[in-house]
């Protein structure tokens, strides 16, 4: 390496190199950087602190409406429901048969079949809260429904 | 040349600090950088080329160790691991200007040490033209040449901190240099 022109170009790269390294920075420009970094460290900070609060209150939020909706209030009241009379549902008594007996032997006569009446028809009227509809409910003697 | 882990007694005095800014305290992490802001700040002008960048990354990096301190188990850890994330954040700044085509205006100039107004304009017009040559190297290259050469660092660090061997760091510092002279040469030729 004792060529002369290496020997130059490395001194020569070596003044450069020698510049560079003595330009030396404006104070103000480190202070400038740690003022920076500072600012930027507190703001996240702060963000951080912002959402912890943030989470802490959503979840205290969400555990009152938890216990809120779980735990056993006192009763509600109850719906008031307009009691209704049942109708009144004649039923029109059925005849009995009358019973003869033959006079001398006692033997049951069969007498004359009753004259079956035509069954009476119950009819329910209901009124509810609409005044415009009724409910009409036919029911039979044996509570059959028509 | 610059040591380039902590000596003995910095890092006594440095592991403290380590452990409280570990903790959240940023009166400890303000120390911690300015221990370091030279090196930091230094090497990101070399790399970037202009202060105001230069800040930009310097920023960034601190901000990357802060949110690292965790992992940095060593305070003799930070001096190396400032110096990759310096050069990670030099690079990526870089791509990033390349990628939106547009080169920033630069910022207020770094000024020389001379004492001597002459000497101090012709050092500081020396410093603009390898800060200009150093623009026209690839990426491993200057950060190679600008570890090496001006922050001082030997070439088995270098080769530590860019994650190379050092045959290749040796390679990349000659070729560096190479151009490096091929740009100021044919400078000069066109001024004078």
């Amino acid at each position: 390496m004792n060529d002369p022109d290496w020997e130059q170009d490395d001194a020569e790269f070596e003044k450069n190199a020698a510049a560079m390294r003595e330009v030396t920075i404006p104070p103000a420009a480190f202070a400038a950087v740690r003022q920076r970094v500072l600012s930027e460290m507190q703001a996240k900070k702060r963000r951080a602190a912002w959402w912890t609060w943030s989470a802490v209150a959503a979840a205290a939020c969400v555990a009152m409406v938890c216990v809120a909706y779980l735990a056993p209030g006192p009763e509600r009241p109850r719906a008031l429901v307009a009691r209704k009379d049942p109708p009144r549902i004649e039923w029109t008594a059925r005849p009995v048969a009358q019973r003869v007996h033959h006079k001398s032997s006692g033997r049951l006569l069969r007498g004359r079949a009753p004259v079956r009446k035509t069954e009476p028809l119950a009819v329910v009227k209901m009124l509810t809260d609409d005044p415009n509809v009724i409910i009409i409910w036919l029911v039979d003697q044996k509570g059959d429904s028509l | 040349m610059a040591d380039f882990r902590l000596k003995a007694e910095t890092a006594g005095q440095s592991s403290g600090l380590l452990e409280r800014a570990k903790t959240g305290d940023l009166e400890a992490f303000d120390q911690l950088m300015r221990l370091h802001e030279k090196q930091v700040l230094g090497t990101a002008l070399r790399l970037v080329g202009n202060l105001e960048d230069a800040q930009d990354a310097a920023q960034e990096a601190f901000l990357r160790l802060y949110k690292s301190l965790n992992r940095l188990p060593d305070i003799l850890e930070i001096k190396p691991w400032l110096y990759r994330v310096t050069v990670n954040v030099c690079n990526d700044m870089h791509r990033a200007r390349r990628r939106r085509g547009w080169e920033p205006l630069s910022g207020p100039d770094p000024v020389s040490s001379q004492p001597d107004p002459e000497l101090a304009w012709v050092h500081q017009e020396r410093g603009r033209l390898v800060e200009m040559a150093l623009k026209t190297l690839p990426e491993k290259e200057r950060a190679a040449v600008v570890l090496r050469d001006m922050q001082g660092l030997s070439t088995r660090e270098v080769a530590e901190i860019l994650g190379s061997s050092e045959v290749t760091v040796r390679s990349q510092i000659s070729v560096a240099r190479g151009k490096l002279k091929k740009f100021t040469d044919r400078y000069l030729r066109k001024r004078i």
